[in-house]
């Protein structure tokens, strides 16, 4: 399946799965960042303090050493070995945490920068710490714990001092990870709601498309001569557009029939008159009078196909079976006024074929002109459904035909009996006219009449 | 007997008018549906052979116009259009009877007489009156059996008076019925054609109805 003709649902489908997909992960890893920044911050809070605490408590000994005025081993640095640790590395001492159980707390940037760092020059303005904010650290500590680390240089009467205070790497992790699953969980739920809903839109949303297809095929098999024109917005211009091909086609249809009804009309004119004329001769009459029934025979067979082939492709006809035959018989009931004809008409009313009206009044008026024109007083129509197929049978209590005379009169513009109007000919035309509709006629005797039966096999209209 | 010939074609008009003549009919021609539907409507015809593919006013449209304005004289379509659903919408517009062109003089003759006999309320193809007899499918009058021999003009009144027998036919319809549209009534006057005539089939048959017209009567008195 290419691009092009892959489902339009499908499309959809997959292009807002990947968008929502890819958003979802872009707004936890944009939460997970947050979060982060949020937790560490507040960590880092509780460092800062540590370490504001205890350089607020800082002083040094007539010795030079470094020591505490009070105890900075508040919670939660009472913890032993639980990462929690300070450390304040002074000129010539070092102070610890208790919970250090008397490790030494490396910070691990010694690559990147040497520690304790140079003692900045003292700048006698500020006297504070050369920098002002603790920076930040990570690596692993003491008892193979992952901490992270704030560090501050200070400046003390005995020298410059660093204060390290760390917290482990869980204290950060471990809430994050905890929110992070809570939020994996609701983004999950929540991308599977818009999934869901995606989903259900693109259903919603080809509905019309849908329906749209379902009228262009009732307009094929003729249940209706044009799609809905109440449409959403989106789809009305092709409704419109399918509407205005369907009206060009029509008039197309039209315009030919048109110009081949001209065109009978401008041959067969000059050949009434030619028949006429002919008359005056005195030989071969009846030669030159077969030449013009020939002539004729062409003429007919030709334009009758030429206004079928007209309907190209598939069929958007529905013509109604038992009116057009009424309206037949009444033709065929006055032309053949001298005798008296009873015609019978069985086909249900609503029984209908997928033909246009046209040709039904070709094949149906061949075949009934036939029955009209052999009866002695008695026609008869009636259908049966075949499935898909409807058959027409149209019977008559003349003199029917043998087998022979069955095959001779299915050739095509062969005359049964010269003298006998329009007999043969007419079958060999509806036989044509009922195969372009994929369907067939057949004669044979009538069980009920007696005389010809012509059986016409014909779709029937959905 | 005398037919409205509407059809647009000079030559097969001039072809079917000549041949319709050589049987006795009088013809009058007209060459558009506008000047066919207004002969249609002044003029009484026994019967109108119609083309459908007519210029100004298309077939079917005059036909619906006469039968609109109940003028019920008997209607042969003519048409190239051999399509059933033509033949359908003319004879629903109100036409009696159809042939397609090409077709053979001969079929046209019997069918024109068929109708012309049918609208006249004959039943059976033979008419007769005394010893005097009509036989529409062919044209032929016969007395006491024997085939007699008429001029187009005195068939004519003939013909008119025995499809009309027992009636008295008025002089002004029966010249209608003789003489053609263009064609003065005085070289040969009604009095003239049926002194004739009664020459020919003896005196009593046709009775002069006085300031009316005449009479075709089957029991001579």
């Amino acid at each position: 399946m290419t691009r092009r003709n892959a489902s339009l649902g499908r499309r959809l489908m997959i292009g807002a799965g990947v968008f929502i997909t890819a958003a979802l992960v872009v707004a936890a890893i944009l939460i997970a960042f947050v979060l982060h920044r949020f937790v560490q911050g507040q960590i880092d809070q509780r460092l800062d303090a540590q370490i504001i605490f205890l350089s607020s408590m800082l002083e040094v000994d007539p010795g030079g050493n470094l020591r505490l005025t009070g105890s900075a081993d508040g919670p939660p640095f009472d913890l032993s070995r639980h990462g929690w640790y300070w450390q304040i590395s002074g000129p010539k001492n070092v102070l610890r945490s208790r919970s250090l159980d008397g490790a030494d707390l490396t910070p691990p940037m010694i690559g990147d920068r040497p520690l304790p760092p140079p003692p900045p020059p003292p700048r006698p303005e500020d006297g504070a710490s050369p920098r002002e904010r603790p920076i930040p650290a990570d690596g692993m500590g003491p008892y193979e714990r992952r901490l992270h680390f704030r560090i501050l240089d200070v400046a003390t009467p005995a020298g410059a001092a660093t204060i390290v205070a760390s917290s482990p790497r869980d204290a950060v992790m471990g809430p994050l990870w905890e929110a992070m699953r809570t939020l994996a969980l609701s983004l999950g739920v929540l991308g599977i709601a818009l999934i869901g809903a995606m989903l259900l839109q693109v259903r919603l949303g080809l509905r019309p498309l849908e329906r749209l297809r379902r009228a262009v095929a009732e307009v094929r098999s003729g249940q209706r001569d044009k799609v809905p024109e109440a449409q959403p917005s989106e789809v009305q211009p092709l409704a419109d557009e399918l509407n205005a091909l369907l009206v060009q086609n029509a008039a197309n249809l039209e315009r030919a029939r048109k110009h081949v009804s001209n065109l009978a009309h401008g041959l067969k004119t000059p050949l009434a008159t030619l028949a006429i004329a002919l008359r005056k001769q005195t030989t071969n009459t009846e030669e030159l009078h077969d030449l013009v029934v020939l002539m004729d025979r062409r003429i007919r067979h030709h334009l009758g196909r030429a206004r079928s082939a007209a309907l190209g492709g598939p069929v958007r006809a529905r013509t109604a079976i038992a009116s057009r035959a009424d309206d037949l018989a009444l033709v065929l009931g006055k032309v053949n006024a001298h005798k008296e004809i009873t015609f019978v008409n069985h086909i249900p009313p609503g029984l209908a074929v997928a033909c246009e009206q046209q040709d039904i009044d070709e094949m149906l008026g061949n075949v009934l002109e036939n029955a009209f024109a052999w009866c002695r007083s008695k026609v008869a129509v009636k259908s049966s459904e075949e499935g898909r197929n409807v058959v027409l049978f149209v019977e008559d209590d003349g003199p029917g035909l043998s087998q022979e005379q069955i095959s001779l009169a299915m050739q095509a513009g062969r005359r049964f009996d010269e003298r006998s109007p329009g007999f043969g000919f007419g079958l060999s035309i509806t036989s044509e006219l009922a195969e372009l509709y994929a369907g067939s006629l057949t004669l044979d005797r009538s069980e009920e009449l007696g005389g010809l039966r012509v059986a016409l096999r014909l779709p029937a209209s959905a | 007997m005398k037919i409205l010939l509407v059809e647009d074609d000079r030559l097969l008009a001039q072809e079917i008018a000549r041949a319709l003549r050589e049987e006795n009919f009088a013809v009058d021609i007209a060459a558009n549906g506008e000047d066919g539907q207004h002969l249609g409507d002044t003029e009484s015809y026994d019967a109108a052979v119609l083309d459908l593919g007519l210029p100004k006013v298309p077939g079917v449209e005059v036909l619906r116009g006469w039968r609109r304005r109940e003028r019920h004289l008997p209607v042969l379509i003519l048409t190239a259009r051999d399509g059933w659903s033509d033949k359908v919408d003319g004879f629903k517009a109100g036409a009696d009877d159809y042939l397609t062109k090409p077709f053979r003089i001969e079929e046209l003759v019997m069918r024109l007489r068929a109708l012309v006999r049918r609208a006249s309320g004959h039943g059976a193809p033979r008419i007769s009156c005394g010893p005097l007899s009509f036989e529409t499918q062919t044209g032929v009058f016969e007395l006491d059996g024997l085939p007699l021999k008429l001029t187009a003009l005195e068939w004519r009144v003939l013909e008119c008076l025995i499809l009309r027998k027992d009636t008295v036919v008025e002089r002004g319809l029966l010249s209608e019925k003789v003489y053609e549209g263009d064609v003065g009534t005085d070289s040969n006057s009604l009095e003239v054609i049926v002194a004739r005539l009664r020459r020919k089939i003896g005196k009593t048959l046709i009775e002069t109805e006085r300031g009316r017209g005449y009479k075709l009567n089957s029991v001579t008195r």
